[in-house]
């Protein structure tokens, strides 16, 4: 066997530019799949691990999937609000132990602006239950202080003592500014991976103090409150987006949710979040299965290629084919060489597909971060990771005794003086 | 795997033997090879030769075993070729008989050393018998003394050399671990007259002190004299005629 | 997800009856009997039928229990509206209403049977997950029935367990899963406080119909 590996090493050498491309083309499908893959799994894993701890998400009354998405994500807005005393009755409920309400709507330089209670520092979890944790600075406790994530003071430069302006609903787009009332950051967050980091959290007095005297989402004209003024207005919220609620008992969710949904005060509704990701993973299921099938095709394809050029070149191998019978190569052998030469290819070209997805993730990972938010890591690969790189090998082993079965044929017809 | 007894090599010892022998290609209504009988001994040097389409080339892969016959018996060394297996064929040729082509006789991506050694890796037999008097390697590199090529050219890669050079370099090959027949099939027409009776020289010299049998297939009559034997095809196969026919 | 599917209008007395179908059959001690292929409200998961739950396991393996086992056997959810003529009230009349949401409370708090604290269990139920990491459910819910947090009426609070597995399991929303693990039942306070049934299981595996 090892003659048969050095000649089929050296043959192959010998025609190394023909068959570059074809290495590449496998390299270039390995990587497509594993980066598919991957960004997959990852994807889920961070929309997962967006939240933790929260029993039930309540809000109006829209889709699960919707209210899942911007109330964690970020993505999408609502289309009504909640009213304040909704949020009262909740938390006065017997089975309920803590609500954090969320307002959202404003932004800051592209950066979604959250208005929240303090008890979002306490309650609200991440990834493994995990608590946020500060990494410079305190939570607000006054009526304009805001803390950012991490995200928005890496991008942004901000540490605690600067101040910052708020603009109008969602967007980089500054026209409908809240110039008049600055914000001062007193405490950054420390790196989450979810879309905490690129939020801007203030209280919900503030985000009711800023517009005092906007009406319907634009500023009454001719009216201006200065900011030192608006201590002197009742600063109790009339109405927030949703609210992230914790219960006494965990089993007791699906009567606490029936009893949402059942409320007579103004049309609710409440999602368990893990089975609303389910539900949302159901729809983005049949992208993920769409862009594997692509890269299966060109999986596909590559190999083809493989089996294309080996099949084309077998007619001016036909007299290496019978030298090589001269010298005692049985039929066997010539399949064999012929395998392991389609073999070798593909072994090659998978590896250097690995070496390109490790270099790619690598060096793409800060810019999907700041720009998606989406943590892409370097880990060991996956099962189904190993599954796709095998079945590569497999199928690429299989190609390849296409051309080697068609080699045998020929070298079979041609006996020792072939007709070329 | 010859269960021939070697000892001292005896001069009358048949190493090819052709009975009866009928072969039509497949789809041809007559045969073209039809020989009654034909003998070749050991160490004996044969000149077969005939005009073109007398079946020189087919005879010759029925010797080799890589064609099979239709009717009647073809042996080396006692070994009936239909009795054989495809790979048992295969481990025979190569084991007992030398090949060398008109041309393109070598991988030309290995080199003239590796080409050398080609047939000892598929044949433990020609391995063991090149490792006689030393490794096979030092075996290849005697013989290639033997046929004259210089030492810078030994690893080279095989397809920088001429031509004459690369049929020498075939030469070496078929004798490497001395097989019992070694068969040549126009192996010097595509050289100039020079390099022709050089070839000539070192091969037979060579075939001599191996005791190998030679069977050296040529239209070219003016080298029929170095050898002990000649063999006219179209008198010892009487399909020959018939043969002519259908080619032409 | 699919959830199974309702009809759209929500009637009263429908979802009365329901209730007190989910109580009866919480409530009722009936033999185990080979259940029919669909699923349905008396035989939640369907398919080939479960095998009887055996009285006595083996020493020191997990029993095999039903869901009716975790009720005690002197809950009667029904006796406050005996005498009710249920079929004399009309959808929308407020009184149907009061009476979904007296049901819906004596529903939420449903008390714990404690002959089952401590037990080594085995059960077959749908998952709603709670927690999740890494691809892996590592909290949820184990409930009787398909569909149970939308459409339909939420399970009593003694037919959903609380299960919390270590190791993590790779399941989605409403996988059927066989749960192996220790029972132990919470304070019997309710109001939707503290009650309630708490596992932390062992081993989570894919139901395939028929005992495992």
């Amino acid at each position: 066997m090892r003659a048969l590996f050095s000649i089929a090493w050296h043959s192959a050498w010998n025609r190394r530019f023909t068959l570059a491309l074809t290495v590449f083309s496998i390299a270039l499908s390995t990587f497509l799949l594993l980066g598919v893959e991957r960004i997959r799994t990852e994807l889920r894993e961070n929309f997962a691990s967006s939240v933790s701890g929260t029993d039930l998400i309540v809000g109006a009354r829209t889709g699960s999937t919707q209210l899942l998405l911007y109330s964690v994500f970020r993505i999408g807005a609502a289309t009504n609000n909640i009213s304040w005393k909704s949020v009262q009755a909740l938390a006065a409920h017997q089975g309920v132990d803590w609500v954090v309400p969320l307002s959202l709507g404003d932004s800051h330089r592209g950066f979604a602006v959250l208005a929240t209670s303090p008890e979002y520092f306490t309650r609200f979890r991440y990834g493994d239950r995990q608590l946020l944790k500060l990494r410079e600075g305190k939570p607000f406790s006054e009526l304009f202080d805001a803390v950012v994530g991490a995200e928005v003071a890496d991008k942004l430069g901000y540490h605690v003592g600067r101040k910052i302006t708020l603009a109008h609903g969602s967007g980089e787009l500054n026209t409908a500014e809240h110039a008049d009332k600055p914000f001062t950051v007193v405490g950054v967050l420390a790196r989450t991976g979810t879309p905490v980091d690129r939020t801007v959290h203030i209280g919900l007095e503030a985000m009711e103090a800023i517009h005092l005297e906007w009406v319907g989402g634009a500023p009454m004209p001719g009216v201006k409150i200065p900011a030192e003024q608006v201590r002197k207005f009742d600063l109790t919220p009339k109405n927030v987006t949703a609210a992230l609620v914790g219960l006494k008992n965990r089993s007791a969710v699906f009567g606490v949710q029936r009893w949402i949904s059942t409320y007579t005060g103004e049309p609710l509704m409440a999602i368990l979040p893990g089975v609303a990701l389910d539900e949302l993973w159901s729809v983005i299921g049949i992208g993920e299965n769409a862009l594997l099938l692509m890269s299966a095709l060109v999986a596909l394809v590559s190999l083809a290629g493989l089996v294309s050029v080996v099949m084309a070149g077998l007619n001016e191998r036909r007299r290496e084919l019978a030298v090589l019978r001269a010298v005692g190569a049985g039929l066997r052998h010539v399949l064999a060489l012929l395998a392991l030469e389609g073999a070798m290819v593909t072994v090659l070209g998978v590896a250097f597909g690995v070496v390109m997805a490790v270099l790619g993730i690598a060096l793409l990972s800060p810019w999907l971060q700041s720009q998606f938010g989406l943590t892409l890591s370097l880990s060991e690969p996956t099962l189904n990771e190993w599954l796709l790189m095998g079945s590569l090998l497999v199928a690429g082993w299989l190609a390849s005794l296409l051309p080697g079965i068609r080699a045998y044929r020929l070298s079979l017809a041609d006996g020792l003086s072939p007709r070329i | 795997m010859s269960t021939a007894p070697q000892g001292e090599a005896s001069p009358l010892r048949v190493v090819l033997a052709v009975e009866a022998l009928r072969f039509a290609w497949p789809g041809m209504k007559a045969p073209c090879i039809d020989i009654e009988a034909f003998r070749i001994t050991a160490g004996e040097s044969v000149f077969l030769h005939g005009p073109s389409g007398c079946g020189k080339s087919t005879l010759l892969s029925l010797l080799a075993g890589v064609l099979v016959a239709d009717e009647g018996r073809v042996t080396l060394l006692g070994h009936d070729w239909s009795q054989l297996s495809g790979a048992a064929r295969d481990r025979c040729r190569v084991a007992h008989v030398g090949y060398i082509f008109q041309q393109f006789n070598l991988l030309p991506y290995l080199s003239v050393l590796d080409n050398v050694l080609l047939p000892c890796r598929f044949s433990r037999r020609r391995a063991s018998q090149a490792a006689r008097s030393g490794s096979p390697r030092e075996e290849a590199e005697h013989l290639l003394d033997q046929m004259g090529l210089d030492r810078n050219l030994w690893k080279r890669q095989a397809m920088q050399l001429s031509v004459g050079q690369q049929q020498r370099v075939a030469a070496a090959r078929a004798l490497i671990g001395q097989p019992e027949v070694v068969i040549a099939d126009e192996p010097t027409s595509a050289l100039d007259e020079d390099r022709r009776e050089a070839f000539l020289d070192v091969l037979l010299t060579a075939c001599a002190v191996n005791h190998s049998a030679l069977v050296f297939v040529s239209h070219d009559q003016r080298i029929a004299q170095r050898f002990a034997r000649h063999v006219l095809l179209p008198e010892i196969n009487r399909a020959a005629s018939a043969a002519m026919a259908v080619d032409a | 997800m699919r959830i199974a599917k309702k009809t759209s209008t929500l009637r009263a007395f429908s979802r009365l009856s329901m209730l007190l179908a989910g109580a009866g059959l919480a409530a009722a001690a009936w033999a185990a009997e080979p259940a029919p292929k669909d699923t349905t409200a008396s035989n939640p998961l369907g398919g080939k039928a479960a095998p009887p739950a055996t009285a006595k396991a083996a020493p020191g393996q997990p029993r095999q229990i039903t869901w009716e086992e975790l009720v005690p056997k002197d809950w009667d959810p029904a006796k406050e509206f005996k005498g009710m003529d249920l079929a004399a009230l009309n959808d929308g009349d407020p009184r149907a209403n009061e009476l979904l949401m007296k049901m819906q409370e004596v529903s939420n708090n449903a008390p714990t049977n404690p002959a089952m604290n401590g037990a080594d269990i085995k059960i077959p139920g749908f998952i709603v997950p709670l927690e999740e990491a890494k691809g892996e459910v590592t909290e949820f819910l184990l409930v009787p029935y398909f569909g149970a947090c939308i459409h339909t009426p939420p399970p009593p609070a003694n037919q959903i367990l609380h299960v919390v597995t270590p190791k993590g399991a790779k399941f989605r929303a409403m996988d059927t899963v066989w749960v192996t693990g220790k029972l132990q039942t919470l304070r019997n306070d309710s109001m939707m406080g503290v009650s309630g049934y708490h596992v932390n299981a062992t081993s989570v595996t894919k139901y395939a119909g028929g005992a495992k």
